[in-house]
């Protein structure tokens, strides 16, 4: 199968995997953010806008269960979303480092900006909801995306 | 031969721009959109691309209760049973006797009972979906109980489906008194550093009005947003105090809206007093009842 095709087989096995997880079964910080991974590994195929559009819809399905907060899950994806495609033309390759970095610092700004846009009254403190539950997400989401990259395929770059 | 400048930008490049940047100024928008736009576009993602994930839960909720909870509903249904056979004579009599006092338009308070459904994705914390909507009777911000007490409100009411909050969301707001009505206040959902130091706090109160440690807090029905009676946590002690004028309460809630699968939307709130609903048995908070081992 062409490599393209696998990453977009990738991206909605995650979508489905993301919405099965946190919508159908109602986990919370249990479930890797399976979305943000998957938008960050389409965002690395398309361009800044197609990958903002990809971001948008993404967000605004976040946002349909979170009616006080509206937005703010759809301005975060979409920012993810084009400066994704942005380190196309930064960074090329597949290394572990590069992935690790990517999906973490993904992550991280993901909720940076959701905790930003969220509102004075509904934002967590910013030591727990950034610093703390940012970094384990983006790890715990690093984690789990790097595997599935190694299990279809899409990642050859063998370390060391 | 030309002077050296940058290379110019491709077409493509400048679309794929200007879509990103449109992309971003409909996301910015859709923050400022007017509350009915912002429901109608989440509607229409929870019944198309959602409904599915939705529903699964709502099966998976029901499988599970079907599988777990068979003995501990067999022991509720047995209570009910025996106290609705000893109290079916007097109510008999309670509804003969106001229809004699012509007060048949004081309808007693009716109920909706359901599962609860939650979303796991970032900002829909403290929000749960009901399975009733408005063709069951449920209108905008109506209380929603479990059997020890208050869970929270209805935020948002469709055909079928309905949105609302419980009390950790930081938005909640009741009014609020003692059991024996000496002190009212607002209870409200205080922020910790963590989350998991959140905590119910029974606010506004007089400074020189003291409440015991154990006391049951109960809405006081002011406002008119929710009936009055219903237990929503017992003092926990002092949390602060401002000058000589003011005094905050820390409370022990009845019910952890984490833990909660069943609830009771209430359908009728007219100017009702539903402190005789709750009995012994269910006054009691979460910890209490688990150190006494009533619940599992």
């Amino acid at each position: 199968m062409r490599t393209d095709a696998r990453v977009w087989l990738l991206v909605g096995v995650l979508f489905v995997l993301h919405l099965m997880l946190h919508v159908g079964l109602g986990l919370g910080r249990e479930a890797p953010d399976l979305l943000t991974v998957a938008l960050l590994l389409s965002a690395r195929e398309v361009g800044m806008g197609r990958a903002g559009a990809l971001g948008l819809f993404f967000g605004l399905l976040e946002d349909a269960l979170s009616v006080l907060s509206f937005g703010a899950n759809s301005v975060a994806m979409t920012l993810i979303g084009a400066l994704g495609a942005i380190t196309r033309d930064l960074f090329v390759g597949d290394s572990l480092l590069f992935l690790v970095s990517y999906f973490v610092l993904g992550k991280w700004v993901r909720d940076l900006v959701h905790w930003i846009m969220v509102g004075d009254s509904l934002r967590q403190p910013f030591l727990d909801q950034v610093m703390v539950q940012g970094l384990i997400g983006g790890a715990y989401a690093a984690g789990v995306g790097i595997v599935l990259m190694a299990l279809t395929g899409l990642w050859r770059d063998v370390p060391g | 031969m030309p002077a050296y400048g940058p290379e110019p930008e491709t077409t493509p490049g400048r679309r794929q721009g200007a879509l990103a940047v449109t992309c971003l100024l409909l996301a910015l928008t859709t923050s400022y959109l007017p509350g009915p736009a912002q429901h109608r576009i989440a509607w229409s993602m929870r019944v198309t691309v959602l409904r599915p994930f939705i529903a699964t839960q709502a099966r998976l909720v029901a499988a599970w209760d079907n599988r777990v909870q068979v003995a501990v509903l067999r022991q509720q249904l047995d209570s009910l049973a025996a106290s609705l056979s000893t109290q079916a004579a007097l109510r008999d009599e309670n509804r003969t006797l106001r229809n004699l006092l012509d007060l048949a338009e004081r309808v007693e308070p009716s109920f909706k009972a359901t599962s609860v459904l939650r979303g796991g994705t970032p900002g829909s914390e403290s929000m749960f979906i009901v399975q009733l909507g408005s063709r069951d009777g449920i209108t905008m911000g109506a209380p929603v109980v479990s059997r020890h007490g208050l869970v929270g409100r209805i935020l948002e009411v469709r055909e079928e489906i309905s949105l609302g909050m419980d009390w950790t969301h930081p938005d909640f707001r009741a009014s609020a008194m003692l059991e024996n009505g000496t002190m009212y206040g607002i209870v409200e959902n205080r922020r910790g550093t963590f989350r998991e130091e959140d905590r119910l706090v029974l606010n506004g109160t007089a400074y020189y009005e003291s409440a015991p440690r154990g006391t049951l807090v109960v809405t006081s029905g002011l406002a008119g947003v929710l009936p009055r009676g219903i237990p929503i946590g017992r003092i926990g002690g002092v949390e602060d105090v401002e000058g000589r004028w003011r005094k905050a309460y820390r409370l022990e809630p009845m019910v952890e809206p984490g833990s909660v699968t069943h609830v009771i939307v209430l359908t009728d709130r007219a100017d009702l007093d539903l402190a005789q609903i709750w009995g012994a048995d269910s006054l009691a908070t979460r910890e209490q009842a688990i150190s006494e081992g009533r619940m599992p």
